[in-house]
């Protein structure tokens, strides 16, 4: 089918006002949030804006009849370029999707279409007395489906977990067009687990069209501790502290010397300008567990050099503490003209080395990196800053985060905590996974998609073709168990 | 294209009586049908190579653990070689401080909370037979306890997964830290899929600091409508109970001595936080006529693990089990339609009000338990036998309606399980 049949078709699918396919109009659709001096640009072939699950069915269907490949997008808020159109074909947009279907708290759960963003969601479940737990840095701005793709987390993860532990269902866009739902209100749904399948799958395995979240009640007290350390170090001995002692902070946030001043000199959040590290925690649940709990931190992160710790009584000396939290990456540009964030976890008793040897390639490599992170889970995020118009500077950068990248990987961590693998990470996949591990994920991915259509050049390496890799390992398996092959 | 594997299924045997140690068949029961050998492996390349030997051999194999959930199936369509996997019990990576553990899947449940409490840590899981049942069993079957409502589950706690697949291999998912999106969700692929795509070798999960203090609330209702609005009204609250049940008469008498509709709500952390947890529950659960008791820390413990007794889906010879998911707020009025309909049979009913799951045991002949089951099988949001006498399974799927995702779940069968060597006919829709 050549391409103006292609558009007529999907012109009768999602009409005039939900297709964009002048290069104009494309532009914005090249990119996502990753940065496009690692990731480039990318057109799509055609965008659409459907408004139904009917019409991304009728898309996908579509796309397979002519062999395109599709991609799912939700505000593009992604760091690992999991919504670059890498091989063209038809970006699939959802943010016209965007209703709250049913809200019922009382059985602790919502449906909720994909665009819905993730803040909106919350600000309307609170007046219910509830909320949606994972709370991703861009949640102004990224959208339910975007979390499920991506399994995204946030600060507030260490205490109740990552999206994934907040889907209870979905309805989904087979990668042939078929739609089913998976899961369901109520744990325990026979079967395969699909919903935990789906969820994370960066949108190689389907589209989702409608998720039903859990809902969180909103706790009865909430205290939030400000620490101030003399560096790293110790305020890494003091997380580790908290955590020994049987604490389950909300969340327990790190920022060092370069991101207070940034955030100081930008926000004028009120932290203290000299500290070397500060922690920011928040306790949350009974009113008389939260009481008890904020007294031993606070006295912990003394018993580890804090010389500065402050409790946050009201909600709005709360919110001013996690201000300058919040609005860091913002205030990096006071620092250099671009960053590259990596995203990556190790176990939590690694996390001092792990910022040492983050400092020495700091220095190795004659780049600025700030660092503020969730330390109660070891998911580092080092701000490597650069200017990108500096010659030479993109290769260091690549360089160092990749140095980064092995030191963690090396020391029992993993490649990705919370943004995904996407496109910017797929060829590291080899330093954690062996050929083993990774031709099982084809075959889910083939179980699913097996015409590779849907998000291509996302999450397995470069070139991966398991098929090869499986015939001389069945020919080798053959012969060391004395087996027939045929 | 991959090609086949081939290998007399007699030349198999024997070589898989090579790899590990044989034990007495009549040991490994599934349904009634007895295997042709019955082997305990203690490595997890030999469990690889064990299922490489029967995928090219044609042989069925049935992974085993303690046994305690291998109620849960439909009746096996072949049975070969039942594996035992106890000997690979390994604590492999245990660091406290990173409140994280990986362990191989025979590993008991008894065994890790001893080694997990020496730390002050734990797994929020119940077992009546904690000698019994085996880290791999629940990962394999998922199924949970009330204390999800608190905690999560497994589900929700595991991180890492190591599986042996027919075609030999060894593969990982996840890894050792909390919070990882590196490449696709293994363990839940696995997780309640009951061995059917790969043999569990070994599972990594996030650990809980264990609360210093235990109380639970126990409140006798006169009647079931009663018992639920005060379990609905706790469950709307910000008191945080880690677990929300409410008993039928029957179960409440036999657990606490209270021949009445009962609610129980587990209270957990520091001590004074707990006991004030609990007088303020009592408070918003009672009414002028309840009848309200709290059980001390070792009471408690011993309340909830005896409990899952009537939770588990170990293998049963008079009696069914069924699990049925509903929403929390109808559950009051399915535990009213099994008493109507089933009255005396009815042995034993928990409504797992913090979940939305019920469970209920019922007696009766054979003929009137699959009259029974054909019925309970359109109730609630999805309805499970998790133990039935095989001639009461004959014939039905024991997972009740098929999900709508069913023709994925073959698919996924298709890819990992090409000669359908593990588990054949016992997962839903006969996988």
């Amino acid at each position: 089918m050549d391409r103006a049949a292609i558009r007529t078709r999907l012109l009768e699918i999602v009409g005039p006002d939900g297709l964009l396919d002048d290069p104009d109009e494309l532009l914005v659709y090249e990119y996502d949030a990753s940065d496009e001096v690692f990731a480039g640009h990318h057109r799509p072939d055609f965008t659409v804006l459907p408004r139904t699950a009917e019409q991304v069915s009728a898309v996908v269907r579509l796309a397979n009849e002519v062999g395109l490949p599709v991609i799912p997008r939700g505000a593009g808020t992604g760091l690992a370029g999991g919504a670059l159109a890498l091989r063209g074909g038809i970006l699939i947009v959802l943010t016209r999707m965007n209703r709250i279907l049913e809200v019922n708290e009382r059985d602790g759960y919502a449906i909720v279409e994909p665009g819905v963003i993730n803040l909106e969601l919350s600000t309307a479940l609170q007046p219910r007395g509830y909320f949606f737990a994972p709370d991703p840095a861009s949640q102004r701005a990224c959208t339910i489906g975007g979390n499920v793709g991506n399994n995204s987390g946030g600060p507030h993860c260490l205490k109740y977990g990552v999206t994934t532990n907040h889907i209870l269902g979905l309805e989904v866009v087979l990668p042939d067009g078929e739609r089913i739902w998976t899961g369901g209100p109520v744990p325990e749904t026979p079967g395969v687990d699909l919903t935990g399948v789906l969820v994370g799958s960066e949108g190689t395995l389907g589209i989702v069209t409608k998720v039903m979240v859990r809902l969180t009640r909103l706790p009865e007290a909430v205290s939030v501790l400000l620490a101030a350390f003399p560096d790293i170090e110790s305020a890494s001995h003091a997380t580790s502290a908290i955590i020994a002692a049987g604490v389950l902070p909300a969340a327990l946030e790190m920022m060092d010397h370069l991101t207070i001043k940034a955030v100081e000199d930008a926000f004028h959040a009120g932290y203290p300008r000299e500290a070397g590290a500060v922690l920011l925690v928040e306790l949350d649940g009974l009113q008389e567990i939260v009481a008890e709990n904020t007294g031993r931190v606070a006295e912990l992160c003394r018993q580890h050099s804090a010389w500065e710790v402050r409790v946050a009584r009201t909600k709005e000396e709360r919110d001013l503490l996690w201000l300058g939290r919040k609005s860091a990456f913002g205030a990096m540009g006071r620092l250099a003209p671009n960053y590259y964030l990596v995203d990556t976890t190790v176990p939590r008793t690694k996390l001092p080395a792990t910022m040492r040897r983050v400092e020495e390639l700091s220095r190795e490599y004659r780049l600025s990196i700030a660092n503020v992170f969730h330390a109660g889970d070891g998911n580092l995020h080092p701000l490597v800053l650069f200017d990108r118009h500096r010659p030479g500077e993109v290769e260091r950068v690549l360089e160092c985060t990749t140095e980064i990248l092995r030191y963690c990987v090396d020391v029992g961590g993993t490649l990705s905590g919370e943004h995904g693998i996407g496109f910017e990470k797929r060829d590291y996949m080899t330093l954690v996974f062996t050929t083993e591990d990774l031709c099982a994920m084809a075959g889910l991915k083939r179980s699913f998609d097996p015409r590779e259509l849907f998000n291509p050049e996302k999450v397995l390496p470069t070139g991966f073709r398991c098929g090869e890799v499986a015939v001389l390992r069945q020919q080798a398996l053959a012969q060391r168990l004395g087996l027939e092959y045929v | 294209m991959t090609g086949t594997t081939r290998l007399a299924p007699d030349t198999a045997l024997q070589r898989l009586e090579e790899l590990g140690r044989s034990s007495d068949p009549s040991n490994y029961i599934v349904d009634g049908i007895p295997p042709r050998v019955a082997l305990e492996l203690a490595s997890p390349e030999a469990v690889a190579e064990a299922l490489a030997l029967c995928a090219a051999a044609g042989l069925a194999l049935v992974p085993w653990g303690g046994g305690g959930q291998m109620g849960l199936g439909n009746l096996p369509e072949r049975y070969d070689v039942a594996l035992d996997l106890r000997g690979l019990a390994a604590v492999v990576d245990y660091e406290p401080d990173d409140l994280t553990i990986g362990v191989q899947a025979g590993c008991t449940l008894a065994r890790l909370a001893a080694i997990l409490s020496e730390h002050g840590q734990m797994l929020p899981l119940d077992a009546d037979d904690p000698e019994r049942i085996t880290i791999g069993g629940l990962v394999a079957t998922g199924l949970g306890c009330p204390r999800r409502f608190g905690y999560g589950s497994l589900r929700d706690l595991i991180i890492g997964i190591t599986v042996a697949l027919p075609d030999g291999t060894l593969a990982r998912g996840g890894g050792m830290v909390v919070k990882n999106v590196s490449g696709y969700d293994m363990m839940r692929l696995h997780f309640g899929a009951l061995g059917s795509l790969g043999v569990i070798v070994r599972a990594n999960f996030k650990l809980l600091p264990s609360p210093e203090a235990q109380r639970t609330l126990l409140v006798a209702f006169p009647s079931l409508e009663e018992a639920m609005e005060g379990a609905l009204a706790v469950r709307g609250s910000q008191l945080a109970p880690t677990a929300l049940v409410v008993l039928a008469p029957v179960t409440a008498e036999r657990f606490v001595g209270m021949a009445r509709w009962t609610l129980a709500a587990r209270c957990e952390g520091p001590e004074g936080a707990v006991l004030r947890q609990a007088e303020r529950l009592a408070e918003t659960a009672a009414s002028a006529t309840s009848e309200a008791r709290i059980l001390e820390h070792e009471e408690t413990l011993r309340f909830w693990s005896s409990l899952q007794g009537k939770l588990a889906a170990t293998p049963l010879v008079d009696v069914i089990r069924v699990r049925i998911g509903e929403l929390p707020s109808r559950l009051g009025e399915l535990a009213a339609r099994l008493v109507t309909e089933w009255g005396s049979a009815l042995e034993d009913a928990v409504l797992d009000v913090g979940s939305g799951l019920a469970f209920a045991t019922l007696a009766g002949t054979v003929e009137e338990l699959r009259a029974a089951w054909t019925r309970l099988a359109g109730y609630g949001r999805h309805a499970t036998m998790l133990a039935a006498p095989r001639d009461v399974k004959a014939g039905y799927d024991v997972f009740g309606r098929p999900p709508e995702g069913v023709a994925v779940m073959r698919r996924l069968k298709e890819t990992f399980d090409p000669e359908r060597t593990l588990n054949p006919g016992r997962f839903i829709a006969l996988l």
